[in-house]
């Protein structure tokens, strides 16, 4: 390795800190520091002059690893590094280190104490310097293709947009038909119109205008020519990696061509099979050979296998006038090959039946909204006539429950946000067709939170609809009249009802779908909530990605959604989808994770760890493994450092050992009469906080040495009690909230972490109160400073560290 | 609550109270939904009890009118309502701190009152009657024997027990 020659380029900031730094004495400090080759002095360092004498410095040989104090280097360091790399020098090679917010700012009462830290600083940064290794940029390839798991309006929708820009796209269905829970759904709020309607591809350029909203039937949607669509298939395997994912894909079969189908119908009229209708939630029945609606699509027929006869019967073939039925059929397999991946499995409504009380499986006036839907949907099972299933009388008086299952502890927890509004929307279109309708909405809370939402329930109370704020405790049958009898307390009269209705609504949970379900059992579990939903990985700023890379969710797949937050949904994934292939290529830095194997212990401990699934174990031979870490996947976090028992791991660019040096250095001057304090802090909030508290000019003790890790997830035990030995009298460990670290779970273990590492410290006779653990976000520099200072007062009272000598 | 404004003497803290006692834990979670109201078979035959609204008045801090009435002493512990409350509060054990509060405070029903003091004297909530002890051989059953009353006592004066049950007895 070639000598290390560091350049030291001090920064005063347009002369801002040199009223409170003195420059002469830290060039005259740095000077002396082994390795130091030269040492620039400017008012500015990220552009102009300053940033030439860096590149020419570097271009001229003269040094190969570069310091640069400069202020705000989160701004300021991306034109360094360019430029540097421009110059031929890996960008890895440059260390920045902000002497004015983390010194001269927060300390500018004490200049003198602040030049002391100062030197620290600067130590601190040209030891690192000293140590750091270049960093390879990786290129790893990306298809141009995509997969959208979910034929609903998420699914339709992200696909249509990815298929627009030019992406080979496959879309899976697990149904025979398109639409998902929409199609069930016949009209939505806001808009009241049909719930499939779709934006037009822009490959139909007979339709594609800006205002284009086309039933899927006749949008062209089948006719895309870079959209593959697979009906009746499901996903069976899930394999590769981000970029170039292997999906194995089973297409069950439905024993009719679908090109030659020409949906006339008469294989239904000679089917003797006849059982009830699923889709139209059982209130009709159709034959084994069926299809759904008019504006069903595919428009084709498809045979029920669990009922019907095939050979035995074979009618549907006779009569078949295009040869279309093919009996013998076989379910196929197909591998496809795809560089990202969108997640649109839905959602359902919870299981009625488990709440006994509301008798859902004994009764069967008592249904829930989606079957009502079907009643109220014209091509529905009794063409739009609301009815008691009973006896198919019409209903008359009807009462809807809201919350069943929903907001309740034991079963869904939250809201499920929609139900409210579906119910004012079934209500207000029976109460437009049948203005005699006598309609009640229990209820707890009516949340009508959306554009033109409360419309609804204005116009329900306007229509007559009644409203009763209480939630059921149970539903009764009048044995003699077989009306249904709802027990419910009017909290606002305080009364004990007992509501008669020929029709109870209940207006269910909505919940994972099964085809939710069943991507979890093919590996995908991880990235599902504590309720089954697939969590996006942060819900402000990336709504729509997981925190695997090429794999993104939409639509009700993370949470219920009505119809126009779905839409955004798909637009968002089917963008960030595009995004990660649209280059065919993903570059990246080898910022990652490195195994040592002959320390490796094949513990399992870190591929269970990393939040992003980037550590497998590969057999060495027949009974030994060893952590093998995905470049591709690795985000740099180091949680797995921190977590590995053997010191196995260790990040490319954080290596314990330019930790140490750093810890060392930060050490080394004190320069004022406090006892000294290591904040060691993630680059992510814990870092800003840092910042912000020194912007704001806010004041805090120069005992305080501030020490950058990528996350707090990367620190282990020992490392705390280097600090100590290295004459730390107190460490602050400072990362992101809890919940809301960058990295999943680093700020979590970390906690753990200082937890034990407390208890170990009262073994070794250290007051445990040395070392604490705060999470903080940029805006709390207050609380960093407060947290300081705090810190300070209490190592004051705790008095000097006594360590034995180990040696 | 009656009308008018909010009462001077309600107790901000006093929910905390409830939910720091042994099965007042869960009274927070309510949010008022009114299962608990339309299940309760003894707010179905008088409206002066309904444990939804007791509570309400113990979340709002209406302690006062809370311990000192009687709808607490009213709850027949059917746990109808703790077995449908859809935020797990365990209602009826709520009833049972607040009666414990309300005890604590010096409120208790006379009839109360007196299976106390029976129980204090003859270790039994319900007293043997003399009907009882004379139908008892003839259905083949053994003389009842007194029970050990001493070991319940020291229990029941532990608990501090006996003396807001004769502080009652005396008042």
């Amino acid at each position: 390795m070639a000598e290390v020659k560091v350049g030291v380029f001090l920064s005063d900031c347009g002369k801002q800190l040199s009223g409170i730094l003195d420059f002469d004495a830290l060039t005259k400090y740095v000077k002396k520091v082994s390795g130091v080759a030269l040492v620039g002095r400017s008012s500015e360092f990220w552009r102009g002059k300053g940033l030439q004498a860096i590149v020419d410095a570097v271009k001229g040989g003269k040094i190969n690893r570069i310091v640069v104090a400069e202020s705000l280097p989160k701004l300021s360091e991306v034109n360094i590094v360019q430029a540097v790399e421009e110059a031929g020098l890996n960008p890895y090679l440059v260390e920045v280190t902000d002497l004015k917010d983390h010194c001269a700012w927060p300390h500018r009462k004490t200049p003198k104490e602040a030049t002391e830290k100062a030197k620290a600083m600067l130590l601190s940064a040209i030891e690192r310097a000293k140590l750091l290794e270049p960093i390879d940029k990786l290129e790893f390839p990306a298809l141009k293709s995509a997969l959208v798991i979910g034929g609903g309006i998420a699914g339709m929708q992200a696909a249509v947009d990815l298929a627009d820009l030019g992406f080979e796209v496959h879309l899976v269905e697990k149904e025979p038909f398109l639409g998902g829970l929409a199609a069930r759904a016949g009209r939505f709020f806001p808009t009241d119109d049909c719930a499939i309607c779709i934006q037009a591809p822009a490959s139909d350029v007979k339709t594609i205008t800006h205002t284009s909203r086309k039933c899927v039937y006749r949008s062209g949607f089948s006719e895309i020519p870079n959209l593959n669509i697979l009906t009746n298939s499901k996903v069976v395997s899930l394999e590769g990696v981000p970029g170039n994912y292997k999906v194995t894909i089973e297409k069950k079969p439905t024993y009719v061509d679908e090109l030659k189908c020409v949906a006339c119908d008469l294989c239904t009229t000679v089917c003797p099979v006849e059982v009830p209708d699923e889709f139209n939630a059982k209130l009709k029945t159709r034959k084994a050979i069926y299809t759904r609606v008019p504006n069903v699509h595919p428009p084709v027929y498809v045979i029920d296998e669990s009922v019907c006869k095939f050979h035995d019967c074979a009618k549907c073939v006779e009569v078949c006038p295009t040869k279309a039925i093919k009996l013998d059929q076989k379910s196929e397999q197909t591998t496809l090959n795809v560089g990202s991946i969108i997640i649109a499995t839905g959602f359902q409504e919870w299981d009625s039946s488990v709440i006994k009380e509301y008798r859902y499986d004994d009764y069967p006036d008592v249904i829930t909204n989606l079957e009502l839907a079907r009643m109220i949907d014209g091509f529905g099972p009794t063409s739009g006539v609301v009815v008691r299933p009973s006896d198919g009388k019409p209903a008359k008086k009807i009462v809807f429950i809201q919350c069943v299952g929903s907001r309740d502890r034991r079963w869904n927890p939250y809201c499920s946000s929609i139900c409210c509004m579906i119910s004012l929307k079934h209500a207000s279109l029976i109460k437009s067709d049948y203005p005699d309708a006598d309609i009640t909405i229990c209820y707890i809370d009516i949340r009508t939170t959306g554009r033109q939402h409360e419309d609804y329930y204005e116009r329900a109370r306007e229509m007559g609809v009644k409203f009763v704020k209480g939630r059921p405790s149970e539903i009764s049958r009048d044995p003699e009249t077989n009306r249904l009898i709802v027990d419910v307390e009017d909290e606002l009269l305080k009364r004990i009802l007992e509501l008669d209705a020929d029709l109870v609504v209940l207006a269910p949970a909505m919940v994972p779908s099964e085809g939710t379900k069943e991507l979890a059992q093919i590996g995908l579990e991880p990235l599902l909530d504590e309720d089954g939903f697939f969590k996006e990985y942060n819900a402000k700023l990336r709504p729509t990605e997981t925190r695997l890379r090429g794999i993104y969710i939409c639509g009700g797949a993370t949470f219920p959604k009505d119809a126009p937050t779905t839409s955004l949904h798909a637009h968002s994934a089917a963008m960030k989808a595009a995004k990660f292939i649209t280059t065919g290529k993903i570059v990246k830095d080898q910022r990652t994770a490195v195994i040592n194997e002959e320390y490796c212990g094949d513990c399992e401990f870190c591929p269970v760890t990393c939040p992003y699934g980037a550590i497998s174990l590969v057999p060495t031979d027949e009974e030994h493994f060893v952590a093998e870490v995905s470049d591709l996947m690795c985000e740099g976090c180091g949680v797995c450092v921190g977590t590995c028992p053997l010191n196995a791991i260790e990040l490319r660019h954080s290596r314990p050992n330019q930790m140490l040096a750093q810890m060392k250095a930060l050490m080394s001057v004190n320069g004022t009469s406090k006892p000294l304090v290591l904040a060691i802090c993630c680059s992510e909030c814990g870092h800003t906080a840092v910042d912000s508290s020194g912007m704001a000019m806010m004041q805090y003790p120069a005992n305080v040495r501030v020490m950058k890790v990528p996350c707090t997830g990367i620190l282990q035990i020992h490392q705390f009690l280097e600090a100590f030995k290295a004459g730390a009298q107190g460490v602050m460990v400072v990362g992101c909230k809890s919940d809301g670290c960058h990295y999943e779970v680093g700020s979590q273990k970390a906690e753990k972490k200082v937890e034990l590492a407390r208890i170990l410290l009262k073994e070794y006779g250290i007051e445990p109160e040395r070392l604490q653990m705060f999470n903080m976000v940029f805006i709390e520099g207050d609380k960093f400073a407060e947290a300081t200072q705090t810190m300070t007062k209490r190592l004051e009272k705790l008095g000097s560290l006594q360590l034995m000598d180990a040696s | 609550m009656k009308h008018g404004q909010e009462k001077k003497t309600a107790n901000p803290a006093f929910s905390s109270v409830v939910k720091s006692r042994l099965g007042g834990e869960t009274i927070t979670l309510c949010y008022q939904c009114g299962t608990c109201a339309s299940s309760c078979p003894v707010g179905k035959i008088t409206d002066r009890f309904n444990p939804r609204e007791v509570i309400r008045l113990a979340l709002l801090g209406e302690e006062d009118e809370v311990i000192s009435e009687d709808a607490i002493w009213l709850c027949c512990s059917c746990y109808n309502c703790q077995e449908r409350c859809p935020q797990k509060v365990e209602i009826a054990d709520v009833m049972y701190a607040l009666r414990n509060i309300a005890f604590k405070e010096g409120y208790i029903p006379n009839i109360y009152s007196e299976f106390a003091s029976v129980l204090l004297n003859d270790g039994r909530i319900v007293g043997v009657s003399k009907f009882v002890e004379k139908k008892r051989p003839d259905l083949g059953l053994p003389p009842l024997q007194p029970t050990g009353v001493d070991a319940l006592r020291k229990i029941l004066s532990a608990t501090g027990f006996d003396k807001l049950q004769q502080k009652k007895e005396g008042a």
